[in-house]
């Protein structure tokens, strides 16, 4: 069983086919190609995507429907394509694909990526960031509302 | 500003090009040709390529633990609805 170095999780054992393929990175780490899902029964439902290229790099995400359960998924054909989806179908969240939001912790709270979700395809386990358009969805959307500050 | 019609290009110094291929309802398709070494992407691409460098590292344990606290509060959190103590009652009475 492969071992991978990191810095958050020390050294852990994975299996080849739980790993996470981004055909095209993510934008600004658009070299970074694997990464393995990460979860500790104690912090969950947060999904750590920990890279496998870069030892520091870990992503911390949430599913979306727990950010948002309203979520409404829109996959331009560009990602559709990278995930090897058929161009004329959004797949849909939880049975085609898992959706996770990625979270960013700022000095004002948390705020969870909801422009542009983390999109994997479970039966091949390709992923996008799905920047999508024209969604109205922020790139900062507080996870607790009453964090914001008000002014 | 510039106006410009389907099919009409815009040059940008000498080795920039941006031609208006298509006018939509509500979107333009645009074409660009540009040097290598200048990165063309779309502004959500530029935002998100930041938010992701922001994010880029695992929080501590105890932040996380601060973000589990908030999704899921504790019972002592949650307060009986007024009306839920008068149900109780009425089910009580009709035994």
């Amino acid at each position: 069983m492969p071992l991978a170095e990191t810095t958050n999780f020390g050294t852990i054992f994975f299996s080849p086919e739980s790993v996470f393929e981004f055909p095209h990175g993510l934008p600004g780490f658009e070299d970074r190609r694997r990464f393995l899902p990460v979860q500790n029964p104690r912090t969950a439902p947060i999904l750590f995507l920990q890279s496998l290229e870069e030892p520091s790099l870990c992503f911390t995400t949430l599913p979306i429907l727990v950010v948002d359960p309203q979520y409404q998924l829109r996959i331009v054909e560009q990602d559709l394509e990278a995930l090897e989806f058929p161009v004329d179908l959004q797949p849909r969240i939880g049975e085609d694909v898992l959706c996770l939001a990625v979270l960013s912790l700022r000095k004002t709270g948390t705020t969870a990526n909801l422009l542009a979700p983390v999109v994997v395809n479970l039966k091949n386990y390709k992923a996008v960031q799905a920047v999508s358009q024209e969604s109205g969805y922020s790139h900062q959307h507080f996870l607790f509302p009453q964090e914001e500050p008000v002014c | 500003m510039m106006s410009r019609r389907q099919g009409e290009t815009i040059l940008i110094g000498d080795d920039i090009e941006i031609v208006i291929a298509h006018i939509g309802r509500s979107r333009v398709k645009v074409g660009i040709r540009a040097p290598r070494r200048v990165q063309v992407v779309a502004q959500e691409v530029k935002l998100v390529g930041d938010e992701n460098r922001a994010a880029a590292q695992a929080p501590s344990a105890e932040v996380l633990q601060l973000i589990l606290a908030q999704l899921r509060p504790g019972p002592h959190t949650l307060r009986p609805r007024p009306d839920e103590e008068s149900v109780r009652q009425d089910a009580g009475t009709k035994n």
